[in-house]
């Protein structure tokens, strides 16, 4: 199969780099392609995982807080319910409120020291308590080491503009403008009467809010709380803290709903800043959890895909040219062979039409050599034959002379038909002979030829029987059908034997008419058989039968131009068959 | 309680002591229409005293109707009892004599930690059980309204009415009372119906008269 081109052919080769290069441009592309797209879908993936790892990160840090927030919610909750804090309230013993709560409040209370700030400890104490009153102001403390001390901002950032009905949260600002300003947790769980069902007071405790991600500077996530454009977010090592914080007042005045993103685009350190509203529907002023999220690591899985993504592109494209080269080579094979056969074949027809055309002119030539040659000597014999029947005619041939010449005339007449046959051939061979096609009837034409036949002199003493239908209509023209029909009969006679026998036969078979015509006679011999219908061949039997060899040949021309055929059905020593076959008319009378 | 304030009540007290034996008594009956629960039904009985818009009220409705006037002190300490029990206080409701010893015995099961802020007389008696002998007491010295809480037990909630009497009585659950050996004299009767709702009228008894005295 691998035969390769032969270099003779310019055309192949080129044809093969065309198919190379056009396959690797379309693998190109198409690897291109499908790796642009696998690596946008890969990158935008990777995105999507890195977002939702980190709202799971968030969500998983706020489920702590809010198991933490309930927890803290119901025990004040817990408090508000205390008898001695409801007596306090509702008894008319507003000195003992205070005091009643200390005791409560025992195990809620941080124990001490106060600044146990510690990163990470996500304490359930609280750092400091206040109440408020009927009209939401808080109640200064008689004693505020008990209850934990607060500067006189601070505590105004405790008043509410009325009593709440439901728990709030809030925030609020401590050490403000110091260096270490924080921002701390209160919880103002409304106190209501048992008496009548509304809020009578309200107890407000102050915590250290839990930091996201621990606190520690090296988390993965960052968590802060902004409140009032102040931002209490512990170490980021990327933006300053103050740039943060004005960004995040921008954006989140910028944002209508409650939560919102941005990203902080450094040179050495991106950020993903997130912030969501901690206190939504509170009456405490809104602050804001900020969550900070370097990207480096994002980024870096983004950059380490891309690298990837680009070695694995090239690995593809190698391979795939390596694929197109073998595809190419092996889809070209065909086609240089074919295009190598093709000049091959090419020569072959040249060779083929050369000779033909040869052949041609040699046929054309020997054609109207046969024709002129019987022209020529068509005109001699008919002078030799009116010369010699003046010698018959005329009184001086002694009897012994008239006979010889009267076998001259004989010979004269049989030299002329063999002039007829040659220059009937003579015009088949030329293409010359057109056949004029009628509807015909074989029946009669047969009659009539085995009419003459048996008119002729019978030396062998035949016995002629026929089988020939009423009427056997074909196409043809009536002249060569008889020329067939008549050669064939008289080959019959010919070389039959005395006291032999003719058979014809005639019948419609399919679209055909067969005419059959068999006789007694010496059998042709087996390597003969082939080749009696061959021009000039005379059987060996046939030396003292009169004929030319011609006439065999002449019928199965004409009935081959009929579009029938002639042939040898069987010859041994007892018959000799010959079957002639032309096309029956369609639509005869 | 200034000192000339204490004094003369003593001389009027004094006065009335000597001139009460030589009378017959008089008596004050009659029926206060009660205010119709402000809760449509508590379903759980045990609350002796319920509360609406800060308005404490026995429930169901009761009346304590009371003389008012310049009585002698109690001779010695009158005794009354305020007990525990199935987790609430029984009377929910006991008004006393100014100078009365309640004690509060527990006789549940369970804990129980009575004490009180109100300004009329601010206790608390710790937590202790019904075998804590002896049982726990306290004197009510001043006048006025005594919101009693157990601290364990936010629901158990009575009212003490110290009263500077010793004629007071309970309404029964219609309403209707009777004031039994009155000394005659001029008086103000008055109902305490809730915490912030008390009835008065002037009064002037004649020896063994036998008033009718309606609320409203």
């Amino acid at each position: 199969m691998t035969t390769p081109p032969e270099p003779g052919v310019p055309g192949v080769a080129s044809f093969r780099r065309k198919l190379l290069v056009a396959m690797m441009l379309v693998v190109s592309v198409v690897a291109v392609a499908i790796l642009l797209f696998a690596q946008h879908n890969m990158a935008r993936n990777v995105r999507l995982d890195f977002q939702r790892e980190f709202q799971n990160e968030l969500a998983a840090l706020r489920a702590v807080q809010e198991v933490r927030h309930a927890a803290l919610a119901e025990r004040c909750r817990v408090l508000a319910r205390r008898p001695r804090i409801h007596a306090a309230l509702e008894d008319g013993a507003p000195d003992l409120l205070y005091p009643s709560a200390r005791d409560e409040l025992v195990d809620v209370m941080d124990t001490g020291d106060g600044a146990a700030r510690e990163p990470g400890a996500y304490t359930l104490r609280a750092r400091y308590y206040r109440f408020l009153d009927g009209s939401g102001k808080a109640i200064p403390p008689p004693n505020a080491r008990d209850v934990g001390e607060l500067g006189p901002a601070e505590e105004s950032q405790l008043n509410l503009a009325r009593l709440p009905d439901t728990p709030q949260t809030g925030y609020i600002l401590r050490d403000a403008g110091a260096p270490g300003e924080t921002i701390d947790e209160v919880i103002a769980m409304p106190i209501i009467s048992s008496e009548n069902g509304e809020a009578i007071s309200a107890i407000v405790l102050g915590f250290v809010p839990p930091a996201l991600g621990g606190g520690s500077p090296d988390a993965w996530i960052q968590g802060g709380i902004w409140l009032g454009g102040h931002l209490d977010l512990p170490a980021v090592p990327g933006p300053s803290r103050g740039e943060l914080a004005a960004r995040l007042t921008r954006e989140i005045a910028a944002s209508d709903g409650d939560h919102g993103g941005f990203e902080v685009r450094s040179d050495e350190a991106p950020y993903l800043v997130s912030f969501k509203r901690l206190n939504p529907g509170s009456l405490f002023p809104a602050a804001y959890e900020v969550s900070v999220f370097p990207l480096a690591a994002s980024l870096a899985r983004e950059r380490r895909l891309v690298w990837e993504f680009v070695g694995a592109g090239a690995l593809l494209l190698a391979g795939a040219f390596a694929a197109s080269h073998a595809l190419s080579r092996r889809l070209s094979e065909p086609v240089e062979k074919l295009a190598v056969d093709s000049q091959e074949n090419r020569e072959h027809l040249h060779r083929a039409e050369a000779a033909l055309q040869s052949t041609s002119q040699e046929l054309q030539r020997s054609a109207r050599f046969s024709a002129d040659a019987s022209h020529q000597l068509k005109t001699p014999v008919t002078v030799l034959r009116a010369g010699l029947e003046g010698l018959l005619a005329g009184d001086h041939l002694a009897p012994e002379g008239r006979e010889e010449v009267s076998a001259l005339v004989h010979q004269t007449f049989r030299l002329a038909t063999v002039i007829d046959d040659l220059l009937l051939l003579s015009r088949m061979d030329a293409g010359r002979l057109q056949i004029q096609f009628t509807h015909l009837d074989l029946a009669p034409l047969l009659e009539a030829l085995m009419d003459d036949l048996g008119a002729l002199p019978d030396i062998f003493d035949l016995e002629i029987d026929s089988d020939i239908p009423r009427s056997l209509w074909i196409t043809g023209e009536k002249r060569f059908a008889s020329l067939i029909l008549q050669n064939l009969l008289e080959n019959a006679r010919k070389y039959n034997l005395t006291g032999g026998r003719v058979r014809i036969s005639a019948s419609a078979q399919g679209e055909w008419a067969v005419v059959v015509i068999g006789n007694t006679g010496t059998a042709i011999p087996p390597p003969s058989q082939e080749h009696i219908f061959e021009r000039f061949h005379r059987g060996a039997v046939g030396e003292n039968v009169p004929g030319h060899g011609i006439g065999l040949n002449l019928a199965r021309e004409l009935a081959r131009l009929h579009g029938g055929d002639l042939r040898l059905l069987s010859s041994d020593e007892a018959w000799t068959e010959f079957e002639l076959r032309l096309r029956l008319s369609r639509d005869a009378p | 309680m200034t000192p000339p304030g204490y004094r003369l009540s003593a001389l009027v007290a004094l006065l009335a002591l000597q001139g009460a034996p030589a009378f017959a008594e008089a008596s004050v009956e009659g029926r206060v229409e009660l205010p119709k629960p402000l809760h449509a039904a508590v379903m759980n009985k045990r609350y002796g005293i319920v509360s609406y818009n800060g308005v404490l009220s026995p429930y169901p409705p009761l009346a304590v109707i009371y003389l008012e006037g310049s009585f002698p002190r109690a001779a010695g300490e009158p005794q009354a009892r305020m007990e525990q029990k199935d987790l609430n206080f029984q009377p929910a409701i006991l008004p006393v004599q100014l100078g009365t010893r309640v004690e509060f015995p527990n006789l549940d099961d369970t804990y129980h930690n009575i004490f009180s802020y109100s300004p009329a007389k601010r206790f608390d008696l710790g937590r202790y059980r019904s075998d804590e002998r002896p049982i726990p007491t306290v004197l009510f010295d001043a006048t006025g309204m005594v919101t009693v809480r157990c601290d364990i037990h936010e629901h158990m909630r009575a009212i003490i009415l110290v009263l500077d009497t010793p004629h007071f009585v309970m309404s029964d659950p219609s309403g209707a009372y009777a004031l039994k050996g009155l000394p005659a004299g001029r008086y103000v009767l008055k109902v305490w119906l809730d915490s912030r709702t008390t009835l008065e009228r002037p009064v002037e008894l004649a020896e063994g008269s036998r008033l009718r005295a309606d609320f409203p």
